[in-house]
């Protein structure tokens, strides 16, 4: 018997599932530079809604990696610190996204093979 | 906009040290675009509510501080079943049992009683209190300290590192009997019934040519029913050793047989059973007053046998209810 799952479990899984993606998403729009503000709100239009608390510790994490290069500039009056992917960083997104390919196209053919097995 | 910059002070305070005022630049920034852009879209200032509901939108500030806080524990998720279990240890084996012995002390023992609530029953549970406080204190501060540096240490001292599949422990099965444990209960229960049958038939007994200890006329009981004992529980541990599993029929009786020898042993304790002793060369009120504390002394230790007792016949219920009835059943 399958056991209805609460909606703080179904949460945590999420977010669990996200996790990894965002690191994904992040490294992604980072091809192009852009600061903690404008990266949010592009990932936003694109259906990834991200907090500040996770995504600048995310950032941080990234940069302590050298994943991204980071620098402060003024712009608009402002201080911004601007991101950018590194060189090691496009590479690691690329083996990312392979592996990504690969968990994508394994669950698919999961999905396929455990349907035609109930049909 | 002072909403903005008190609410950055107390992110600010549950920051790292180290990057405090980086983190809170990078965070101001993204706070001040995000009303700016409100600002633009709505072609004026935001009012306070609107800049109080931007804030809230992002979280308790502490909260958000938190996620830029490294993951700190003094024990980490490796130590901490094994910190977990031996504190249980220490739970189970000493605290509640220290316990149960102060209740059935305060129960039974009308002396002891008195003693402890002679000021009042206030002073009995503070006293209680602070002495399983100061050995709790005793015990699970160094306890905690050495896992502490354990956690720390791990990395340095390798200790995941040589392992060996085999020397991990066994898988043992709760309801399984070894046949070692039932090869030394045979023997024991043998001597014991030999040496109880020659030396203990009388309420006279002697002990060299020096002693003669006499004991009161119950004393029969005593010794029939652990003569009795002796041959049954012989019994009992001579099918264990041949068939080395617990069965429910085996279990009842062991549950029989440790209930009747505890309770045996606890009317002992309160029975005032040495009736005197008599030593060569030592005077008869001294020998008469060796008795007399023998005798007080089992007394003031009957609430511990009733609390050892109780122990023994719960573990023998326990291993009743575990047991699996179909398998149970299908053994002797």
């Amino acid at each position: 018997m399958v056991m209805p799952i609460n909606s703080d479990a179904f949460e945590n899984l999420r977010l669990e599932l996200r996790r990894g993606c965002l690191v994904l998403a992040v490294l992604a729009a980072l091809r192009s530079e852009q600061y903690g503000y404008t990266l949010r709100k592009i990932l936003s239009e694109h259906g990834l809604e991200i907090d500040e608390g996770t995504l600048y510790p995310l950032l941080r994490r990234l940069e302590t990696q050298g994943l991204l290069a980071s620098e402060w500039r003024e712009e608009e009056k402002r201080k911004k610190r601007f991101y950018l992917l590194s060189a090691d960083g496009a590479l690691v997104l690329e083996q990312l996204l392979a592996e990504w390919r690969n968990l994508d196209s394994s669950i698919h053919t999961i999905l396929k093979e455990q349907s035609h097995g109930t049909d | 906009m002072e909403l903005i910059e008190r609410y950055l002070q107390v992110v600010k305070f549950g920051l790292p040290k180290r990057q405090r005022d980086d983190i809170i630049a990078e965070l101001s920034g993204d706070i001040y675009s995000q009303v700016e852009e409100r600002e633009t879209a709505l072609g004026r200032k935001l009012n306070e509510a609107e800049v109080e509901e931007i804030l809230k939108q992002r979280g308790h500030p502490l909260l958000v501080a938190n996620r830029f806080s490294p993951q700190e524990s003094l024990i980490g998720p490796v130590f901490f079943p094994i910190y977990r279990f031996v504190l249980k240890i220490f739970a189970f084996g000493y605290l509640l049992p220290a316990t149960l012995v102060w209740i059935g002390l305060m129960t039974f023992s009308a002396t002891y009683r008195f003693e402890q609530t002679q000021p009042s029953w206030f002073h009995a549970f503070a006293s209680l209190f602070s002495y399983l406080w100061f050995t709790t204190c005793l015990v699970v501060v160094p306890l905690t300290i050495a896992f502490v540096v354990l956690e720390r240490q791990q990395t340095k001292l390798h200790l995941f590192d040589r392992w060996n599949p085999r020397k991990l422990p066994v898988i043992r099965d709760a309801n399984q009997i070894p046949r070692s444990s039932s090869a030394i209960e045979v023997a024991f229960n043998l001597i014991f019934f030999v040496w109880w049958a020659v030396y203990a038939h009388s309420p006279q007994v002697r002990i060299g040519s020096m002693i003669h200890i006499s004991f009161q006329p119950q004393w029969l009981w005593l010794f029939w029913g652990y003569l009795a004992l002796a041959l049954g529980n012989t019994a009992l541990s001579a099918t264990n050793l041949l068939l080395p599993f617990w069965s429910v029929t085996r279990a009842k009786l062991r549950l029989f047989s440790d209930g009747v020898g505890a309770a045996i042993f606890c009317w002992l304790m309160q029975a005032n059973i040495l009736a005197g002793i008599s030593i060569t060369n030592v005077p008869a009120e001294k020998a008469t007053a060796l008795a007399q504390a023998i005798n007080h002394w089992m007394t003031t230790l009957f609430p511990a046998a009733i609390v050892v007792g109780l122990v023994v016949i719960a573990t023998g219920i326990y291993r009743i209810v575990r047991l699996k009835p179909a398998e149970g059943d299908s053994l002797p």
